[in-house]
């Protein structure tokens, strides 16, 4: 089990739980933000950004970047991204391993790559100006899909340790995402993860999906399901200590539900180190 | 397939809303769970679920006039008209006041736009630029000659609106989850102000008489100019009233310090 800095247990920073966080500072050892909600001039947003920002570690997690698309990367998104990350002072910057923009429109969704060696060069290349722009390693995350290209030459889990390799980028292991692809395409989760370049992960997610029966959708509107806490389970045992995050985007419950959540992750983490070092 | 050739099938596809073509299902391996043409599907269903979303919280009083059937499709033909091009979803709803411009017929096209244009306004006050606002205090340490030369702007998140119809009164029974009054044209356009103070939106409209004078004073007359273009009208009385309206337009935070003399 190899020894991490880790920031503990984290919960995504949303709207809807800003004065409640501020006016009873629950027991989260860090939040998460969407930078895009904060690539704004002035308001709300900000105001309690700055105020959460004082009492609690702040990590960044995009949505926009779009590493994997064919256009040219945008260099106003980066730069705001860059005043944003002075601001925070996060501990560090997240987005995902896909694309989200096509030549004529902005898709807003999290595209799958083909996982071939054009790809990988064209991904290596932008992450590599990406982490020039932000002076950082960016940390890219698996994500949930629904189709899978003829044409990859290798798995996504291959493909993000193989971009590790070339760039120094970090990774985000969703332990959703994972599986909800791989009930979806049927590969075998953990071997996702047991090829994944475990000294590279910084950072866990954790969040609920839909399961329409056949397939799951990744919702993040339902509380983490069974199956989702045992590949994490299974997955702290291996990789030891590791900053762990649940997301929340839809259906949002009482603050309190989500602290459940957190503790039930926080106690699966505890069982697996005190069992590690027994 | 280039990874270039095959983004762009995609992009037609999640965009035009027509099947996917031959050539872009043939990319794709199917499974078990999901057939090429089922995995396809989400994301195209997912692209407009999303916008649709976004433009449903935005325009909430012209959901509800139009009814969700009619919205969804003004929504869809916005889409393919002004398709997403901002990197953030917040900025999709920006040209669908005029949108509607092209999109509906009149009688109903001008109370309708000037509702989306009302409720665009605030989506924009929402999170504009924060500035100090002008404070009462700031104020009481004026020196004499700057009460005579100091000139104020609009804070930046004031949205200067003429409403023609009853568009407020149709945004606050939306807002109450009332029934929505017929839409009317009251006598002469109606001056109305949206703005953010203290991180909340506000809004009012204004009389013709206050409009006037606020136009005249955030535009970069002086407050001493203020007073003398009130006097016309109201006499000796003048510089009471300008500092009537002046008290009220600091402690509602509509405005912000441009220039003393001393700058």
């Amino acid at each position: 089990m190899s020894k991490r800095k880790t920031l503990g247990f984290g919960l995504g920073l949303r709207n809807e739980y800003y004065r409640q966080i501020l006016e009873e500072r629950p027991a989260v050892d860090w939040f998460e933000i969407i930078s895009e909600n904060y690539l704004v001039e002035g308001g709300k947003a900000l105001y309690f950004l700055d105020a959460i920002g004082e009492h609690y570690p702040l990590v960044m997690h995009g949505v926009s970047l779009s590493i994997g698309g064919s256009h040219a990367l945008d260099i106003d998104y980066l730069r705001q991204l860059k005043q944003l990350a002075d601001r925070v002072q996060p501990q560090w910057v997240s987005d995902h391993l896909c694309w989200s923009r096509g030549n004529a429109h902005q898709l807003h969704d999290l595209l799958p790559l083909p996982f071939t060696q054009e790809s990988l060069l064209h991904v290596a290349a932008r992450v590599r100006l990406v982490q020039d722009v932000l002076e950082r390693p960016i940390v890219l995350e698996n994500v949930s899909s629904y189709v899978q290209w003829t044409t990859s030459s290798m798995s996504e889990s291959q493909f993000l340790s193989e971009l590790s390799y070339l760039t120094g980028c970090e990774l985000l292991l969703d332990v959703n995402n994972v599986y909800v692809s791989s009930r979806n395409q049927g590969f075998d989760p953990w071997q996702f993860i047991m090829e994944l370049p475990h000294e590279r992960i910084r950072q866990i997610h954790l969040a609920g999906h839909s399961d329409y029966g056949q397939y799951l959708i990744d919702t993040h509107d339902q509380p983490i399901a069974d199956p989702v806490w045992s590949l994490y389970s299974k997955t702290l045992s291996y990789l030891g200590p590791t900053s762990t995050l649940i997301e929340r985007d839809d259906h949002f419950p009482p603050f309190e539900d989500l602290l459940s959540e957190l503790e039930h992750a926080r106690a699966i983490a505890n069982g697996v180190i005190s069992r590690a070092t027994l | 397939m280039s990874l270039s050739a095959l983004q762009t099938a995609f992009e037609t596809y999640l965009t035009d809303g027509a099947l996917p073509s031959n050539e872009l299902l043939e990319q794709v391996r199917g499974c078990t769970a999901l057939s090429a043409l089922e995995g396809l599907r989400i994301y195209h269903n997912a692209y407009r679920s999303r916008l649709l979303a976004v433009l449903r919280e935005d325009f909430p009083a012209l959901q509800q006039w139009l009814g969700e059937e009619s919205f969804e499709q003004l929504a869809l033909a916005y889409f393919t008209a002004w398709p997403p091009r901002h990197f953030s979803i917040r900025w999709l709803g920006e040209k669908l006041p005029e949108f509607i411009g092209s999109y509906i017929a009149e009688p109903q096209l001008s109370p309708i736009r000037e509702l989306a244009e009302l409720e665009w306004a605030f989506t924009l006050a929402f999170d504009a630029q924060d500035v100090e606002a002008l404070s009462l205090q700031a104020i009481s340490e004026f020196s004499a000659e700057d009460w005579v030369s100091f000139r104020v702007s609009l804070t930046p998140s004031a949205r200067w609106l003429r409403l023609q119809y009853n568009t407020l009164a149709l945004w606050k029974a939306a807002k109450s989850g009332d029934l929505l009054p017929v839409a009317t044209q009251p006598a002469g356009n109606r001056d109305c102000l949206v703005w953010r103070h203290n991180l909340v939106c506000q809004y009012r409209s204004l009389e013709p008489e206050e409009a006037s004078a606020l136009r005249f004073f955030v535009e970069g007359g002086s407050f001493a100019e203020l007073c003398e273009s009130l006097s016309a009208t109201h006499g000796e009385q003048a510089p009471l009233q300008a500092a009537t309206w002046l008290k009220l337009w600091v402690n509602e935070g509509l405005l912000k310090l441009r220039a003393t003399i001393h700058e």
